[in-house]
């Protein structure tokens, strides 16, 4: 067994001793491969040095090759490796989308979050510095409003009678 | 008797005890607690496979460590 190798694996009497090189295969990914095989063999872990030296012992019962089982466990740890390797990569974009995803689950926002909402340069995009936006009544007050109400139904009327 | 020994930066110390606990009424389990490692003797009550429940525990302590259950047990 060459020590420089990232996986080895070692036939002994009991079943067969894997060997990973940890700073290839994380502690979580040979966990992860691990939790796999757990209804098949009996699974220990160790460390030796840089090392996580993994023991399967197939369970009684079962006759299942351990060739096969390292072979398996093996690729089960290359890709939980890389499957943890992707989430770190995409980290960011991950939770940018999350949030947005739960974002737009809670509805669309209330007036009051409307109002809180920093514009930016859009910021004094609703002044009225020329008095454009004041409403009839506020502008000639409610009397004048009726009384020229009146005075515009009165010449309707006399129009109509013509 | 069988001993088992858990090195303590892999599996969750919890874990090691929610495992003891679940097989208990299987075996007699002793549990002695090191600086780096966690050691489990195992006696099996009669009628008991002692090697099939030694594997057993050992795959429930690493399943426990992998799902976080004794942590949130721990928690509770």
């Amino acid at each position: 067994m060459n020590e420089d190798h990232q996986v080895t694996a070692e036939e002994t009497a009991e079943g067969v001793v894997l060997s990973f090189e940890e700073s290839i295969y994380p502690k979580d990914a040979v966990f992860g491969a691990a939790y796999t095989l757990l209804d098949r063999c009996f699974v220990h872990i160790d460390r030796d040095g840089t090392h996580l030296k993994v023991r399967l012992r197939v369970k009684p019962g079962l006759s299942i090759q351990t060739d096969l089982l390292a072979g398996e466990f093996e690729s089960e740890a290359l890709a939980q490796a890389w499957r943890r390797e992707i989430i770190r990569e995409n980290q960011s974009l991950i939770e940018g989308m999350t949030t947005r995803a739960v974002g737009g689950a809670a509805g669309p926002p209330g007036l009051d979050d409307l109002l809180d909402e920093d514009l930016g340069d859009l910021g004094d995009a609703f002044d009225d510095p020329l008095g454009i936006a004041v409403s009839w009544e506020e502008k000639y007050g409610k009397g004048e409003t009726e009384a020229s109400a009146a005075s515009d139904d009165k010449a309707k009327g006399s129009e109509g009678g013509e | 008797m069988t001993e088992l020994q858990f090195r303590k930066d892999l599996y969750a110390s919890p874990a090691v005890a929610v495992a003891i606990e679940a097989f208990s009424s299987f075996a007699d389990i002793e549990r002695e607690t090191r600086d780096d490692v966690e050691i489990v003797r195992l006696t099996a009550k009669e009628g008991e496979d002692e090697v099939a429940l030694a594997g057993e525990l050992a795959n429930y302590v690493l399943g426990a460590t992998v799902d976080g259950v004794a942590s949130e047990e721990a928690a509770s």
